[in-house]
C-alpha cells in the first residue's frame, strides 16, 4: 500500500496504490489519523489504482470518518467497479460522498 | 474432472499473502474470470482473518487452518477448516447497513460479504473442528 500525498488549499489528496487487506489498511488508517491529529480536516481520497479492499479496508474508512465527523469532510474518488461494488455491498457508498474523479472531488470543497 | 488444491496456513496474518498467491495460481490454471478470482480472494481473507483473530486463543502454538478449494462441472467450492474453539461466523446476526454513521458498528462487515459472494455458506462442528463450506457457480473464461 503506497500513499502519495498531496495538498491544494485547504485539502490533503491522498492517492493510495495497492491493496486495502487485513495487512495494509493500517498503514492507510495511520497515516490518515496523525494527519487529522496534524489538524487537517478536508481529505480527497483517490482509489484509482486500489484494486482490491476488504472489510479491513472498510473498517479503516469507517474509522476516519467517525473520527472526523463533526469537524471535516471526506471525499473518495475514482473507485474502480469491484471497489465500489465492495463499498455498495457493504452500504459504505452512503457513508462518503463518491464521485468519479480528483477535480470533481476538489470541486465539492471549493462549493 | 475434479480439480483440487489443499493448504494449511499457520494462524498468522503474516500468511494471508501465501494464500493470496495460491489463490492467483489457482484462479490462472482454471481460468477464472477477474471477479471471481476477486471473490475468491475476498472470502478466503474475511474467513481465514476471523479464525486467526478470534478462534484461536492462544497465539503461540502453530495451529493449522486448512482450505481446501476444488473447481467441479462448474461449481468452486471452498473448504476452510480449523481447530480453534467452537466458532460459528454465520451465527453473527446481519449489520444494519441503515444505521448512521456514529451509531454504524464496525464488526459483521466479512461475513456479511462472504454471504454476498458466495452462493452458499455452511458451518458444521466435526469433532473437534471448525469446518465451514463455501460454494459459488463460476465462469470459465471463453465458455
Amino acid at each position: 500500500m503506497q500513499i502519495r500525498q498531496n495538498k491544494k488549499d485547504d485539502v490533503l489528496i491522498l492517492e493510495l496504490e495497492g491493496r486495502l487487506d487485513v495487512n495494509t489498511s493500517n498503514t492507510f488508517s495511520d497515516r490518515v489519523l496523525s494527519l487529522i491529529g496534524a489538524g487537517e480536516k478536508y481529505f480527497v481520497i483517490d482509489l484509482s489504482q486500489v484494486v482490491y479492499i476488504s472489510s479491513s479496508g472498510l473498517r479503516a474508512f469507517l474509522t476516519l470518518a467517525k473520527k472526523l465527523s463533526e469537524n471535516g469532510k471526506i471525499v473518495l474518488s475514482s473507485l474502480r467497479q469491484e471497489v465500489k461494488e465492495i463499498f455498495d455491498i457493504s452500504g459504505f457508498g452512503s457513508l462518503f460522498p463518491i464521485v468519479a474523479s480528483q477535480e470533481e472531488a476538489l470541486r465539492i470543497f471549493q462549493s | 474432472m475434479e480439480k483440487t488444491i489443499s493448504v494449511d496456513l499457520k494462524n498468522h496474518l503474516s500468511e494471508m499473502e501465501r494464500l493470496r498467491q495460491i489463490v492467483e495460481e489457482f484462479s490462472q490454471k482454471h481460468q477464472l474470470d477477474e471477479s471471481t478470482t476477486f471473490a475468491l480472494d475476498l472470502v478466503l481473507e474475511e474467513v481465514v482473518t476471523n479464525v486467526i483473530k478470534y478462534g484461536y486463543q492462544d497465539q503461540e502454538r502453530q495451529d493449522r487452518i486448512h482450505v481446501d478449494l476444488s473447481l467441479m462441472n462448474g461449481e468452486l467450492t471452498i473448504v476452510i477448516r480449523d481447530e480453534g474453539r467452537p466458532f460459528d461466523p454465520t451465527a453473527h446476526p446481519e449489520p444494519d447497513l441503515e444505521l448512521p454513521l456514529a451509531t454504524r458498528p464496525i464488526g459483521g462487515l466479512g461475513i456479511h460479504l462472504v454471504r454476498n459472494f458466495m452462493d452458499s455458506v455452511e458451518y458444521k462442528r466435526q469433532g473437534n473442528e471448525n469446518v465451514l463450506t463455501l460454494k459459488k457457480r463460476v465462469t470459465i473464461q471463453g465458455q
